[in-house]
């Protein structure tokens, strides 16, 4: 929302009184956030209202050659021996006599103000010499219009004297442009219907800067109008339900001009333009006019074509919920087809307009129009809100109906409109203007009670029952005060004011929350919760980012139904986003290695080779139900890809569990259970304690996924980790200050044996010796090409007694143990 | 003569006066005896240091700037990086534990009444459009904001309350919203809440902690500022600003806003349970990403959740 300063100074004079940059530093802090201030005065430096005096054809093109008088404006231009300047003009509108806005040489044109900044210059044009330009509204960023240049009204006054404009006049002195517009950030506003009209922010304007706001500035018009009380024959109104409506006004004017342009640009373009509108007509830009001082929207409809269409001589407006699929052709040209949430303005029962967002098509003023019914009326915010997000209307006029605009104003406003439509109807009293409200419940004024102290409790202050009284009333609250008890009563216009909280946000606000002094909880000394699960997953980025040379990755939440797909997931346990951005992140994602393969890819694309990647975070799928707040029960999982084979993936997931306690000779990898579908089931397997997934990923998958290598993973879900987590993980071995003992063993086992059954054997022999401290570790698995019958498994075995140096006959003993051991379990032979 | 050579006959010369020792005194030879035995060790410590130079001397220099010798294998240690949102989160919690704040993570996928109804938002209220939210065909929500987990925090530490305590939770987490994705924009990101109860919270309270968080966080002094903002589950609400820190180059003029606060809505307490005539609360909600940038210099938020190795291994 566009905000012109010098618009609240005529509403606040006080305003006017301190500097800019101190008013907009104030807004900031106890108003609303202001995104960007835009001073207008330099983009209008060196422009002027002249007369053309002469102005005659250039034969053979369709420029004319122009005399203009600019009074004393730019002397260093050079002028004839009558004082006026030349300037060729190519506008087919200009002629002698006319008043206009010519720009100086060495100034620049205000649309290109900011952009490329075109400086005009004194310059030949067809062999005459021309200073500066005759200038259009769209070069003066003023309006659209191009088709000739801006034509000064010759009784237009110059805003700053007050003087009927004469040549040599600063354009930004006639049209009040020394003006420094505000655009604010409206969405902190969003319950503040009241600001979103000029009086409105102005009242909070003098709130903020501690001076009562004086409401007599906030009466534009001063109510020349009352409500007709023959009004009842003329125009019927019925509101089928006030939930939808609260209030509904109407006038019918007639009038004649409601499209008039007289052509001349006036102060009601520049006004229009500052707020970031364009003038349209008369009648349009009445409406607009009003609605940005009040916030409250009008909108006319064509008096005849209004009854025409309802089929009667007596307008009959029923304003009532759409029909489902009930057809209405809006102003733009498009017909939309209404559901039960929509409200219709209906003339007889027939659709004429769809309320607060658009009128409709077959009651549109024209150049023909000599009667108009004019609304002023309120609706239901909350199903203009629908309306609003169903048809995609994002209007001025239904951007201040959804922050629910005040049943209050309507009337005022609609008389405002009346008088300014018809500037001496009052006087002459004709009946050209009929005026009639329904109203059915009148609103009443919301009152609080609150103590002083309730106030400063909350806001941690120590303001006094007067500080506080007159900051409310600044701002038109009416506040009755016995010693330390307040009884507060808002204007009309304040909707939101319903609790405590509304009126110490009010104090608060206005007196500034910066001058709030700083202060600090107690805080009892009690020890924080760690919340387990965010201390087990900073373990787990501790050890694979910190000494297993991993990478943390993030990736997104949502992931393609090709995707999962392509990995074999159920689509149809995967809950989908209905308005997602795009078909890639359409699904809530089943588990993690499915984005992690994506990120492989792009990284093997990008060069990189030998990498393992990890997330955690969180995922779920339908078939996991709901928690106790019934909502999709989720799981946090640590997934885990590398681009080595199933024995580089182990070897991390082995130090993984280690590092987080697990005993590693526990850790039993048996026959993949198959719970993600797209593992390798033959190069895959399952850990029961923890319960762990890990496996190399299926090639057919990876070829659709285009990574041409193997690629490993694991994924565990860290809920049920943590229950596996040992409590303690010191499980120390004995250390001997014995020496130990180290021999090699390589034996010949059948390709039937699995590694860990040899394993165990070793192991059991070394079990049942007594007082041995040892160790068991791989050192190579051989396997000859030509005979994948057996494979040669070599061991590193290290032992000492805790209590004495061993003997060579008690280690001979203990290695043929171990030899002995093996043999039984899996056959084996020393070699 | 080599200073080796030089140090020996040196030590020679002084084994030779040892013979003197006879014909010193009694008294004196404890003394003299002392002396010598001094000059003794620090001869040989000498001629130590002269053996170690001289064998030096003889060994070929390395190129220490090569990464590795001729001929052999470069050794290479590979380096894991962990994600900078996830550390920064990580310091940010660290702060506030720190501060006696309870940790309790937000869930990626939550419900109409968890983000909105819980929160005070009218039913068909407009400011349910701010958050553009995504839906799912049921109905369910991926949070736009980690106030979706203020109830939740509530109840669960209501109990502090019943025990004379209060409240004092931040909640990290995940947060999505349907906006189009560019160099500042994205539709997946982080943000920690904060929520505090007590029965004499006070927004100069609020407005204490979150200032002393951003100085602990940034290690200076900051002055702060605020706007007037609106949520509905908090009154008064506030958009909270700070004055840029030196480490980001702040010369003390630019201010960055940090997010949005306020005192928690009495609807907002009562919903949970509490009552709202006698504990009173503030809550406040700022995101993470945009931390990281700062601090990195990092000029386009889409990197985070890219998986770009070339991004990760900057960290």
């Amino acid at each position: 929302m566009r905000i012109s300063l010098n618009e609240i100074k005529k509403l606040v004079p006080e305003a006017g009184e301190i500097d800019t940059q101190e008013l907009v530093k104030l807004i900031g802090s106890r108003l609303v956030e202001v995104e960007e201030t835009i001073n207008l005065a330099p983009k209008y430096q060196g422009i002027y209202v002249v007369k053309v005096v002469e102005c005659e054809a250039i034969p053979e093109t369709h420029l004319h050659l122009c005399k203009i008088d600019a009074g004393q404006a730019a002397e260093q231009i050079n002028r004839d021996n009558d004082g006026l300047i030349q300037v060729v003009c190519g506008a087919p509108n200009v002629r002698a006599g006319m008043l206009a806005v010519w720009i100086a040489p060495g100034s620049i044109v205000p649309q290109t103000y900011g952009n490329e900044d075109f400086k005009l210059d004194v310059r030949k044009l067809r062999g005459y010499e021309s200073n500066g330009m005759l200038a259009a509204v769209d070069e003066l960023d003023l309006g659209d219009d191009h088709e000739g240049i801006a034509v000064i009204n010759p009784a237009e006054k110059n805003s700053k004297s007050g003087d009927v404009v004469k040549p040599g006049d600063l354009f930004s002195d006639v049209f009040d442009l020394n003006d420094v517009i505000l655009d604010i950030e409206n969405k902190s506003l969003t319950h503040r219907p009241d600001t979103f009209g000029l009086i409105g922010f102005a009242r909070e304007v003098a709130g903020i800067m501690g001076v009562k706001f004086d409401e007599n500035r906030a009466d534009i018009t001063n109510n020349p109008f009352a409500i007709s009380s023959t009004a009842d024959n003329l125009i019927k109104i019925k509101i089928a339900d006030t939930t939808l409506c609260s209030r509904y006004s109407c006038a019918i004017i007639e009038t004649d001009d409601c499209l008039k342009d007289d052509k001349f640009f006036t102060k009601m373009d520049v006004f229009l333009a500052k707020a970031g509108m364009r003038g349209i007509s008369r009648i349009v830009d009445i409406t607009n006019y009003l609605m940005l001082m009040t916030g409250q929207p009008l909108h006319a409809f064509d008096f005849d074509k209004f009854v025409a269409v309802g089929g009667i001589d007596t307008p009959s407006i029923i304003v009532r919920s759409a029909k489902n699929g009930e057809k209405l052709q809006l102003l733009d040209g498009k017909v939309i087809e209404c559901d039960e949430n929509d409200i219709l303005i209906t003339s007889n029962d027939v659709p004429v307009a769809l309320a607060g967002a658009m009128g409709g098509a077959s009651t549109e003023i024209d150049q023909n129009t000599r009667k108009i019914i004019l609304e002023s009326a309120t609706f239901s915010l909350y199903h203009l809100r629908k309306t609003q997000m169903k048809h995609g209307i994002f209007s001025e006029a239904i951007t201040r109906f959804t922050k629910g605009q005040p049943a209050v104003s309507t009337m005022p406003v609609l008389e405002s409109a009346c008088s300014m439509l018809i500037p001496d109807a009052k006087e002459t009293n004709d009946q050209v203007i009929t005026i009639v409200d329904e109203y059915p419940n009148q609103d009443k004024e919301n009152v609080v009670k609150i103590t002083t102290k309730e106030i400063n409790d909350l806001l941690g202050t120590t303001y006094t029952t007067a500080i506080i009284k007159k900051t409310l009333e600044n701002v038109s609250f009416i506040v009755e005060d016995s010693s330390d008890s307040l009884t507060v009563i808002a204007p009309l216009w304040r909707t939101d004011i319903h609790i405590k909280e509304d009126i110490i946000e009010e104090v608060g606000r206005l007196l500034g929350y910066d001058n709030i002094a700083l202060d600090y909880p107690l805080h009892p000394f009690a020890c924080t919760e760690i919340d387990p699960m965010l201390s087990l997953k900073e373990r787990i980025r501790n050890i694979l980012s910190d000494r297993l040379s991993a990478h943390e990755v993030l990736t997104y939440s949502f992931v393609s139904k090709k995707l999962q797909e392509s990995v074999g997931e159920d689509i149809n346990d995967s809950y989908e986003i209905v308005n997602s951005i795009s078909p890639d992140l359409q699904c809530f994602r089943q588990s993690l290695i499915p984005s992690l393969l994506e990120k492989v890819y792009e990284n093997l694309k990008s060069g990189h080779k030998d990498f393992s990647l990890y997330e955690i975070n969180q995922i779920t799928k339908k078939s996991y139900g709901y928690d106790n707040d019934n909502v999709p029960k989720l799981y946090t999982h640590l997934a885990f890809v590398t681009t080595g084979d199933y024995y580089q993936m182990k070897a991390n997931l082995v130090a993984l569990l280690s590092n987080l306690g697990f005993d590693e000779s526990n850790l039993d990898f048996r026959k993949y259970d198959g719970h993600f579908s797209y593992l390798e089931p033959q190069h895959s397997a399952t850990i029961s304690t923890p319960h762990v997934c890990c496996g190399e990923v299926k090639t057919a998958i990876l070829k659709r996924l285009k990574i041409d290598q193997g690629i490993s993973a694991y994924e565990i879900v860290l809920e049920h980790l943590i229950e596996d987590l040992p409590t303690s993980s010191a499980h120390i071995s004995a250390i001997s200050k014995y020496p130990t003992v180290e021999r090699d063993l390589t034996m010949r086992v059948a390709d039937s044996y699995t590694f860990a059954q040899t394993n165990k054997a070793i192991n059991n022999a070394l079990n049942k010796v007594e007082d041995i401290t040892y160790k068991v570790y791989p050192v190579s698995i051989y396997q000859p090409e030509d005979n994948k019958m057996y494979r040669n498994l070599s061991f590193r075995i290290q032992f000492a007694n805790l209590k004495k140096t061993l003997t060579s006959a008690e280690i001979s003993a203990i290695m043929d143990s171990i030899t002995k051991s093996v043999k039984e379990a899996v056959g084996a032979e020393i070699i | 003569m080599s200073s080796v050579e030089k140090i020996k006959a040196d030590l020679k010369a002084l084994n030779a006066e040892y013979a003197k020792i006879k014909t010193i005194p009694v008294e004196e030879r404890k003394a003299f005896g002392q002396e010598l035995n001094k000059r003794r060790e620090a001869l040989q410590r000498e001629l130590q240091e002269a053996l170690d130079a001289a064998e030096s001397e003889n060994i070929t220099p390395i190129d220490i700037t090569a990464p590795s010798a001729p001929n052999t294998t470069i050794p290479s240690f590979k380096r894991g990086t962990k994600h900078p949102l996830m550390t920064e989160l990580s310091h940010v919690l660290d702060i506030f534990s720190r501060m006696g704040f309870d940790v309790m993570e937000a869930q990626q996928l939550d419900d109409e009444f968890h983000m909105f109804e819980s929160l005070n938002f009218p039913e068909g209220h407009p400011a349910r459009d701010g958050y553009d939210t995504f839906r799912t065909s049921e109905g369910f929500i991926p949070p736009a904001h980690t106030s979706t987990m203020q109830y939740r925090a509530l109840k669960k530490y209501k109990k502090n309350l019943d025990d004379g305590g209060q409240i004092a939770v931040v909640i990290p987490g995940r947060v999505f919203r349907n906006e189009d994705v560019d160099a500042t924009h994205e539709h997946t990101f982080y943000q920690c809440e904060g929520i505090f109860v007590s029965e004499n919270a006070t927004m100069g309270q609020m407005l204490g902690t979150w200032k002393k968080f951003f100085e602990t966080y940034y290690g200076q002094k900051l002055n702060i500022k605020t706007q007037p903002g609106y949520f509905p589950f908090t009154e008064p609400s506030v958009e909270f600003l700070i004055e840029k820190p030196k480490s980001l180059g702040g010369k003390g003029d630019g201010w960055l806003e940090m997010g949005g606060c306020g005192m928690v809505h009495p609807n907002v307490l009562k919903m949970a349970g509490i009552d709202p005539t006698k504990y009173k609360g503030f809550a406040w909600g700022g995101g993470i990403d945009r931390l990281v940038m700062l601090k990195y210099g990092i000029n386009d938020v889409r990197y985070f959740e890219s998986g770009k190795l070339d991004f990760l291994k900057e960290f």
